[in-house]
Formats: C-alpha cells, sequence, structure tokens
C-alpha cells in the first residue's frame, strides 16, 4: 500500500450548503438503507392487503347491511389505511435505532448541517413508502370491489388526513427509537402503540358504538379523526363518521376540526422528535 | 501563529457525576501532528467528542479554526473531519455510497467529490471495494474507508480516535504508513488518540499524556523522553521498592529523576554509563530479583508522572 497522499490542496471556504441539498442527501441515503429491494417495500403491505382483500368482504358478507350508502367493506378497507400507516411508520423507527447502535449516526452528527434534518431526511422517506402502500392498498381494494366515491375534494381529504396522521406518528417512533435503548424494546412497544388505538378509533364500527366512556377516549385519539376524514373522502360523503366525534351537522366544518386535530399532533410530534433527538443525540 | 485548535479549561462531567474530563488547555498549531495519550476511560475519546460537538462540554471553550465549538457548532463542523473509535459506517450502503453520501453533507460538489474518491481510493487500498457494501470489508479495510471517508472534504483539522486499535499487526502498521503520510503533507492539523506509545513516538509532533482526565505531561516525545536520559536502569527488588529507592539515593546512585512503584524501581541514567550504576547497585547488597537496562519509552514517562504503566492501564 503506497503511503503518501496528495496533499489537500484549495481550500478557499466552501458556502455552507443550504438546507435543501443536506435533506435531499439524507433522504437519498435513508431511502438507499430502507428500500434496496422491492421485498422491502411491499412485504409490510401483506397483511393490511390481506384485510383489504379477504378480510373486509368476509366481514362485509357476515355483518351484511351496514349505515345506509357505506358499503361495510369499503369501510373497513379504509380502516386497514388507519393500520397501515401507524404500522409501518412505526416500523421505520427501527432504522432510527440501527443507524444509532451500529450505522452512521455519529458521521452525521459530525456533518456541518442542521441537525433537525437528520429526523426529517428520514421522516421523508417514511412518509414516501407509506404514501406509495397506501396507494396500493387503495387500489387493490378498488380491484376487490370496494366502492370509493372519488372527488377531488374528498381525495384531498382522504390525503389530508393519511398524510398528518403519516407525519405524526412518524414523530412518535422517531421519539420513541431515541428513548429506548434497543431494538428489542422498541418491537415490544409497537403492537401498544400502533394497533391498539386502532381499535378504539371506529376502525370495524362507528366510534358511537362503544361504551360511552371508552367512545369518549375514542374522540382525543387521532387515529379516529385521520380514519373520519379519509372516510369522509373517500366513502362517507354525509360525514356519519365526523359527526359521531364532534356532533355537529356542517361536514365540512367538522372536517377541518378533525384535520386541525391530526395536523396539530403531526406538528407537535415532529417538533418533539425533534427535540428528542437533538438532546439524545449529544451527550 | 493563530492556533487551529485552542482548547481552554475544557470540561465533561456525565449525568451520574463521571467527571471524564477536569479543566484541560492546550493549542495545537496548524500542520502539528498532536497527541493524546493515555488509557481508556483517561478522557481522550471525550475530549474529540467535545472538539467534534457530538458530546457537549460541561464547562470550558473549545475553537476549531476560530470557530467556538459551543456557539458556531455547525462552522466549526465545517472545518473539521472526524474518524471514531467505533466503527461509524452504514455497512447495508457500499463504500462508494458512504463517501458520496458524506462529501454532500460536507458541501463538496458531485463532481469534485468524485474525484476525490477517485484520489483516494488508490492510496488506501480502496479501488476494488468501493462497490462492494461495506458489510463485507474486513476491520483494516472498514478502517481505511472511514479515514479515507473524513479526508473528501479536505479538512483544515482531522481528529483519529484511536484509529489502529482492535486491528492486527499487519494492517496495524499499514494504518500507521498512512497517517504518517497525512501528517507529512503538512496541509492538514491532526489530533489523534492513542494507548499506543509507539503510535504516539512515531507519528506526534507533540503529545499531551493524558491521566484521569487531566493533561499531565505536554511536549514533544523527544523531550519528553530526554528527561529519563538515553538509558535507563530497572530494577525489581523484594518488599518495598521506596526503601530501596531511598537507599540508592543515599548512596548517590540514583537521583530525583528515579522513582518507584511497587518493588519495580526506575532509575534514568542523563550522565552515568549503565554499566558503572549497575556495578554500584550491585555492591549495595540489595535484595534484587532483576536489573536490567534499557532506553526510555512513552510508558515510563507516563510510569513517572502516574504511577502506572500505560500498557496494564489499557
Amino acid at each position: 500500500m503506497a503511503a503518501t497522499l496528495t496533499a489537500p490542496t484549495a481550500r478557499a471556504a466552501r458556502p455552507a450548503p443550504r438546507w435543501f441539498a443536506p435533506l435531499a442527501t439524507l433522504t437519498r441515503r435513508r431511502f438507499a438503507l430502507t428500500a434496496r429491494t422491492p421485498r422491502e417495500l411491499f412485504v409490510p403491505l401483506l397483511t393490511p392487503i390481506l384485510f383489504a382483500l379477504v378480510i373486509a368482504p368476509a366481514l362485509a358478507k357476515t355483518v351484511g347491511s351496514f349505515r345506509p350508502g357505506i358499503d361495510y367493506m369499503t369501510f373497513v378497507a379504509l380502516a386497514t389505511a388507519g393500520l397501515l400507516i401507524p404500522l409501518n411508520t412505526m416500523f421505520s423507527g427501527i432504522g432510527v435505532i440501527v443507524d444509532r447502535e451500529s450505522g452512521a449516526r455519529r458521521d452525521l452528527l459530525a456533518a456541518p448541517i442542521p441537525r433537525p434534518l437528520l429526523v426529517l431526511g428520514n421522516l421523508a422517506v417514511a412518509f414516501a413508502i407509506t404514501a406509495l402502500q397506501i396507494v396500493v392498498l387503495i387500489a387493490a381494494a378498488a380491484l376487490r370491489g370496494a366502492e370509493f366515491h372519488v372527488t377531488t375534494t374528498g381525495a384531498l381529504w382522504f390525503a389530508g388526513g393519511a398524510a398528518f396522521l403519516a407525519v405524526g406518528m412518524y414523530g412518535v417512533a422517531e421519539t420513541l427509537a431515541n428513548r429506548v435503548p434497543s431494538v428489542e424494546e422498541y418491537i415490544a412497544a409497537v403492537p401498544a402503540i400502533a394497533i391498539v388505538p386502532w381499535f378504539f378509533a371506529g376502525s370495524l364500527f362507528p366510534v358511537s358504538s362503544l361504551p360511552a366512556g371508552l367512545a369518549w377516549i375514542a374522540r382525543f385519539l387521532p387515529l379516529t379523526h385521520a380514519l373520519a376524514l379519509m372516510r369522509y373522502g373517500l366513502l362517507d360523503t354525509n360525514g356519519t363518521g365526523l359527526r359521531d366525534i364532534w356532533g355537529m351537522h356542517d361536514p365540512t366544518v367538522m372536517a377541518l376540526l378533525s384535520l386541525a386535530v391530526v395536523a396539530a399532533f403531526a406538528a407537535l410530534m415532529v417538533t418533539v422528535s425533534i427535540r428528542v433527538f437533538t438532546r439524545a443525540a449529544v451527550r | 501563529m493563530q492556533p487551529v485548535i485552542e482548547v481552554r479549561n475544557l470540561t465533561k462531567t456525565y449525568p451520574g457525576g463521571v467527571e471524564a474530563v477536569k479543566g484541560i488547555d492546550f493549542d495545537v498549531e496548524p500542520g502539528e501532528v498532536f497527541g493524546l495519550l493515555g488509557p481508556n476511560g483517561a478522557g481522550k475519546s471525550t475530549t474529540i467528542g467535545m472538539l467534534t460537538t457530538t458530546i457537549a462540554p460541561t464547562d470550558g471553550e473549545a475553537r476549531l479554526a476560530g470557530f467556538d465549538v459551543a456557539t458556531e457548532p455547525i462552522a466549526a463542523r465545517r472545518v473539521s473531519g472526524v474518524v471514531f473509535q467505533d466503527p461509524v459506517v452504514d455497512r447495508a450502503l457500499t463504500g462508494r455510497r458512504n463517501m458520496e453520501t458524506h462529501a454532500r453533507l460536507w458541501g463538496v460538489d458531485a463532481g469534485r467529490a468524485a474525484r476525490r474518491v477517485a484520489e483516494l481510493a488508490e492510496p488506501f487500498g480502496l479501488a476494488q471495494l468501493l462497490e462492494r457494501p461495506v458489510a463485507s470489508y474486513s476491520g483494516g479495510q472498514r478502517r481505511r474507508l472511514e479515514i479515507a471517508r473524513a479526508l473528501l472534504s479536505d479538512p483544515r483539522v482531522l481528529f483519529l480516535d484511536e484509529p489502529t486499535v482492535g486491528l492486527d499487526p499487519r494492517i496495524r502498521y499499514e494504518l500507521l504508513d498512512l497517517i504518517g503520510g497525512l501528517g507529512e503533507s503538512g496541509d492538514m492539523t491532526i489530533l489523534l488518540t492513542t494507548h499506543y506509545l509507539d503510535e504516539a513516538e512515531r507519528l506526534c509532533d507533540r503529545v499531551a499524556i493524558v491521566h484521569e482526565g487531566r493533561i499531565v505531561a505536554m511536549d514533544a516525545p523527544r523531550s519528553l523522553l530526554a528527561g529519563l536520559g538515553r538509558e535507563i536502569v530497572e530494577l525489581r527488588v523484594h518488599g518495598s521498592g521506596d526503601a530501596a529507592l531511598d537507599a540508592l539515593r543515599r548512596h548517590g546512585v540514583a537521583n530525583g529523576d528515579a522513582f518507584a512503584v511497587g518493588g519495580s524501581l526506575t532509575i534514568p541514567l542523563p550522565d552515568s554509563s549503565s554499566a558503572e550504576v549497575v556495578a554500584r547497585i550491585a555492591g549495595l547488597g540489595l535484595a534484587t530479583e532483576s536489573i536490567s537496562t534499557r532506553v526510555p519509552t512513552l510508558d515510563d514517562v507516563y510510569l513517572r508522572l502516574t504511577g502506572s504503566r500505560l500498557d496494564a492501564a489499557a
């Protein structure tokens, strides 16, 4: 091996990279680590697609008629989106622990960039992969016979609810990943965070069907609001799910209120996750 | 000339009260290779952590190229590169991908990054490895990749935290050649930590000996060794080394530089010949286990300053 090296030459001060360029670099890095093969993209879809294609139709056949104008199979198919988003974003948090335990995190911390970008780069990839999976899920459900009422406005309500839920849940994932010492502890916590709320958020039945105390609690879950918004957008155009939460008459107002709840959840959790990361990363 | 690294009363106390660094001061001049020498737990890596802004100082201040690491951390990080003690790479990605990511984060444009990767791949023996996932690299290959990666941005200050620890001897000497080559270029200031004496002697222009969070000596290795003379006599006695040392001093065989640790006595010989001193010791009738002569090492300096051997402490 040669021992001599070319001496570094020009040392003109480089301009500081603006935030977009390092964010793009961090996003590309995370994407390369997360989705190296199609298997890594599509295996997480198996359970929700099974739900949408097999369990939802079977439940619809068993339960039969639901609310007037609402197809139960489509109702459950949309509920699977409310399962897929928390599961996918929570599992993205494992990458944060791997980075810390055996990855390049310290090199990234030593980089001349604002450290919140490290969180935002991870968030961008979790968001993009979740969005892709939601599109695949909805397409599969439609092919299986789910009856979506697609309008531009409805699609925006759906996208808004799903997007803010994904951002907020990634904030939860990043926060937890920076608080627990090992992957094992993290994985043990995932069902409690990603799955348990799903049962109380009006996924398989309306919130109003729950006992009064649980229904009251369900109204505080961001997932309840996100699911009601997603259904308002693509299925429940009268906003009966939103009425179960807010008890008002104007669906647009109720949808705006629920969107505000999910948006506030997203903003809060991203802020908390950045703060927890920067405190945990620098000892 | 303005020092590139300025450290004043730098202190780190971890939660729980562990005082890792207890108010250290030093300057490193441009182009200098400066070593922090000490055993594991002496506070060397914590010092590098504070200088690279990955550990928050409890007190004191430090500047890199004039930038305060506490108040101007991004500017301080921009002028530095670091190779950490533990592997810090994305193992699932290729070597090239690891290097490209680093270059982009340090603001090196794509064209220049590609040129620098090509320039560094050959001398670091990475040319045939760059397209392989880092998970398939040996320890030495991975360490070479990390050093090459740190050089991509042409840092003014390069931190090397125990760069050869855990490597087999052959790889270690190859790496020392590489690091020596970096130091000889004279264009970059290098701060390295090590608990290997030969590394410090071979690579460093100056060395700070760190013991329990404090710098106990700081000078060029040659100057530190000069205090012990050209040769030393090492003596092991039955019983207390202090009593034997007193006897040697009373008879003028040892002076104030001699010291005892347990049953071992180290007698620097600035002027006298070793044969003469050994003969005089034999004439005193001390209960000696062994007696030998050798050239002094930094371990003797460390032993005199701290009362323990560096190898044993590490």
